[in-house]
């Protein structure tokens, strides 16, 4: 690929980019002067995962808010649920966790979450970027400079508040056995707390929480191989991988056998809907499973564009029961405002605990879709023909434009759409059938590829 | 009326062979914190560079700026936290650091920050260096490292006790402790808080220490001169002191109050400094062209050799290192010893001073005494740097009958009196500076100065 892809990213999902190009601290000092600036002088909690790059945000991030005259509660190394539940618990104005999150480790980014704890919105973001682009930031006098705080209060409220969530004393009588990969990030000891106070003997994986990555972060099969192989060689009663910045889980069964980052939506929305009204909100790419569920017990399934900060919009505005995409991310509504896979394990122990039924039982309920995905690295300038030429395929069939093309077919659904955090389109798509899946599968990538690169070729 | 408009704001940021020095709140933006720490990792390679503050409430915010921007080109921050700008300057060559920044503006109000910049040897960068790092600041291209190679922050709260052993071992610490002095010091709230009573007990002396809280504002304007010595002044009458110490924000400089608590003047401190160390080991001395003459009377006393530089620390060690001498400084306080520290040091001017009471078993006022007085005025008239080539002409051209000197603007000079005029180095004024057997006369000399340089109006 002889294509300049500027490796940066600027959006609902915040500022991502790869450390040392895009992602200097220039950079982070702008956009956290421009947040700081947006907060209009309240408090702001910040937390980092575990990457070495995130040190160095870190820093830029506290200077930045510093010069704004911002107050600022730093919780060092900590997740991004914990961010937003320090940020609700304390009326703060807003926070920022500073997390690559599902990316490699040259990636970085920095997650600007609202005073509801949620990330911000399209509109919020908006506000925040015209605030970066007119570089108008409040630069402080000296007597009125924020000051920093550290706690260790907020993590133990935050553990205090998941656990508050789930029937513990539930899952506490059943001794729980988890083997539990860490991804050395930041839930690593909040982690550790969470389960022992739930009665849980976990077996930690990659447990270091020094940013050093065993495999990529993103909690997906491919991803999970070590944790599969460790739950063939010990006894446990399931495996969980959770993000470096602990909003996704991933799911790995008694027997080694790793889920797809799809079945923990569903598997959560089956046990958190016949306890809680209202519907379930998840984006344009995630696996039918979930409206599946959600037929079952009556609920609608909202979807909208991708993105964390999309999702949860949607879902606080509609009171959603459950919000979630189909990477792992899951929020169990009304006890957190962010995706939280602590919170998403819990659930699914206590789904496990109440029903007496094993991980892979809960997931052998799921309806069976076969789903196939696709990345094909493309600069902005090729997404609009690439969406146009599956429109121009399917003409017969309405698509769905919130963000990229989607089609919706009785036994199948495709969406193509451009990354929010990388300069790649994605392809997604489900069938009731495999070879359907294979078929439609092989005919898209075809068409993404001879629009990606015009007509005959490059 | 378009005029007013279009009239520029008072600059608040000053980039120069000082440093990068500006009001917090104005231009010295974590932004421009954060490049020029990268320019300087840039500059000094992707090595250990320390990185210490005085007591400014700024300090957090231009700290972690420093902090992100060394990181970002590969280099490890040591934070060697609050700090004595000289405990910064020999821990950085004790550790073989590959550079230090000092995030201090002296005295300056506390309004502004500023950086300073070591090499690896713990001197100021020299002006060539400093040109060089400002031209890949402003070249703005800076060797960023990677996420997985990004150095993480280390500690070191060593450089403080290392550089009091430092000094100590050049003192005859056996007898400053025998005379068993009574000091008042002053310590501004400043970088030396902790610091210097340590220092001081460690000599023997009964100590009284005002000012030594560094988590509290500067109590006065740091600048160790007359006017901010009341308080010592009081402290030294109330506890009976045999000699009263006041250090600026970052313990480079010190001025003296005798046992009346009256300030001997900022001048005073090096001269005393410079007889002492030249009656037990003559040899060359160097001083700024803007030092008080008293130090050529002690020169012609003691028969060394005197050489004048360019005002600015860098300046004065550099002649310093080059010609050997032991002894020298700046009229401002400012004390340089190389053999226990190549720059301005408050604790080894501290040192040498009690080290003549004790030795010569003297007060304060027997040593003042021993050296001429003169009366010295500074002053300073707001410039831009484009103005001044013009108002230094005109200054040389009304000095009729002087021999004149231009190592640093121009200095005027007549057998009982100079007159020295010059672009500051870290504010956007010309100094001002005359020095006369009387005050009134000095006065004349600074009258006579403002006359010739406003004289230009407002024409430009």
């Amino acid at each position: 690929m002889d294509l300049a892809l500027r490796q940066l990213k600027i959006g609902v999902s915040g500022v991502r980019g790869v450390v040392g190009e895009a992602m200097t601290p220039e950079l982070v000092v702008d956009f956290a002067s421009a947040f700081g600036t947006y907060c209009g002088g309240g408090e702001v909690v910040i937390g980092r995962d575990t990457r070495l790059s995130s040190s160095m945000l870190h820093a830029a991030v506290l200077s930045a808010l510093i010069s704004t005259g911002t107050d600022v509660l730093d919780l060092g190394v900590c997740t991004t649920p914990a961010v937003s539940h320090a940020v609700r618990s304390r009326s703060a104005a807003g926070g920022i966790s500073i997390t690559g999150s599902h990316n490699d480790v040259r990636w970085n980014a920095l997650k600007f979450v609202g005073p509801d704890g949620a990330l911000l919105n399209a509109a919020n973001t908006e506000e925040l970027l015209d605030i970066y682009h007119a570089s108008a930031f409040t630069l402080a006098p000296w007597q009125a400079l924020g000051k920093r705080h550290v706690t260790a209060e907020a993590s133990n409220a935050y553990v205090a508040s998941i656990l508050d969530a789930v029937d513990a004393a539930t899952i506490r009588s059943k001794g729980l056995r988890i083997a539990v990969d860490f991804c050395n990030g930041a839930a690593t000891e909040l982690g550790k707390r969470f389960l022992d106070a739930l009665g849980c003997q976990v077996i930690p994986l990659n447990d270091d929480a020094d940013g050093s990555f065993a495999h990529l972060p993103a909690p997906s099969p491919a991803n999970m191989r070590q944790l599969a192989a460790l739950l063939r060689s010990v006894q446990a009663d399931l495996g969980a991988a959770i993000n470096v910045d602990g909003d996704r889980l991933g799911l790995v069964t008694h027997a080694g056998e790793a889920l797809s980052e799809e079945c923990v939506l569903p598997i959560v929305a089956r046990h958190v809907l016949a306890r809680r009204e209202g519907p379930v909100v998840t984006n344009l790419s995630t696996s039918r499973m979930v409206e599946a569920v959600a037929r079952q017990y009556g609920r609608e399934c909202i979807r909208t564009s991708v993105g964390e900060g999309h999702v949860m919009d949607r879902a606080l505005t509609e009171s959603a029961a459950l919000a979630g995409e189909g990477n792992g991310g899951v929020a169990a509504l009304p006890h957190t405002t962010t995706f939280d896979a602590l919170l998403s394990l819990a659930t699914v122990l206590e789904a496990i605990s109440v029903s007496g039924r094993s991980l892979a039982d809960l997931a052998a309920d799921l309806p069976a879709y076969h789903m196939r995905k696709a990345e094909l690295p493309c600069p902005p300038t090729s997404v609009r023909r690439i969406l146009d030429s599956f429109c121009e395929r399917f003409r017969e069939d309405r698509p769905d434009l919130t963000d990229g093309v989607r089609f919706d077919w009785p036994e199948a659904w495709l969406h193509v759409r451009a990354s929010n955090t990388e300069p790649l389109v994605r392809i997604i798509l489900e069938a009731s059938s495999a070879d359907d899946a294979d078929r439609l599968f092989d005919e898209c990538v075809t068409i993404a590829r001879r629009a990606a690169w015009g007509h005959g070729g490059r | 009326m378009a005029a007013n408009l279009l009239r520029r704001k008072q600059l608040a940021l000053k980039i120069s062979i000082s440093g990068v020095r500006g009001i917090v709140g104005d231009a010295l933006t974590p932004q421009l914190v954060t490049s020029f720490a990268a320019a300087f990792g840039a500059y000094a390679g992707a090595g250990p560079i320390l990185v210490g503050t005085d007591t400014r409430p700024s300090r957090e915010m231009v700290e972690y700026a420093v902090i992100a921007g060394l990181q970002s080109v590969g280099c490890t921050p040591v934070d060697v936290g609050i700090l004595p700008v000289p405990a910064l300057q020999l821990h950085v060559r004790r550790m073989g650091a590959f550079g230090g920044i000092c995030l201090t503006a002296s005295h300056n109000p506390i309004e502004w920050n500023a950086l300073k910049f070591f090499g690896p040897d713990g001197i100021l960068l020299r002006p060539h260096e400093a040109a060089e790092l400002t031209d890949l600041y402003h070249q703005g291209i800076y060797p960023r490292v990677g996420g997985a190679a990004v150095p993480q922050v280390r500690h070191d709260s060593s450089a403080i006790p290392r550089h009091l052993e430092a000094v100590r071992q050049a003192l005859d610490v056996e007898s400053i402790r025998r005379a068993g002095i009574r000091v008042a010091v002053d310590c501004c709230n400043g970088a030396a808080s902790r610091a210097t009573p340590t220092f001081l007990e460690g000599l023997g002396c009964k100590v009284v220490a005002i000012h030594t809280d560094p988590d509290r504002p500067f109590p006065h304007s740091p600048e160790p001169v007359p006017e901010n010595m009341t308080d010592l002044g009081m402290a030294v009458r109330e506890s009976g002191a045999d000699v009263g110490f006041v250090q600026d924000a970052d313990a480079d400089r010190l001025a003296i109050a005798d046992q009346n608590g009256i300030p001997l003047g900022e001048e005073v401190t090096v001269a005393l400094a410079v007889r002492h160390a030249t009656r037990r080991s003559p040899g060359p001395v160097v001083v700024n062209v803007s030092t008080s003459r008293m130090i050529d009377d002690v020169c012609s006393e003691t028969g060394c050799t005197l050489y004048r530089t360019k005002v600015g620390e860098i300046n004065v060690v550099e002649k310093m290192l080059e010609v050997g001498a032991r002894i020298g400084g700046e009229g401002n306080g400012g004390v340089i010893a190389p053999h226990i520290n190549p720059c301005r040091d408050s604790f080894v001017a501290m040192g040498y001073i009690l080290e003549a009471m004790a030795t010569e078993r003297a007060t304060i006022r027997d040593l003042r005494s021993a050296i001429p007085a003169y009366a010295m005025l500074k002053e300073r008239m707001p410039a831009r740097p484009r103005d001044v080539p013009v108002a230094l002409r005109r200054l040389q051209a009304a000095c009729v009958g002087a021999t004149l000197d231009f190592t640093d603007g121009v200095k005027a000079i007549w057998p009982d009196r100079w007159l020295q005029a010059r672009a500051s180095n870290t504010e956007p004024i010309i100094r001002v500076i005359a020095e006369a057997p009387t005050e009134p006369e000095a006065r004349d000399l600074v009258r006579m100065a403002r006359d010739a340089m406003e004289n230009q109006g407002e024409s430009v």
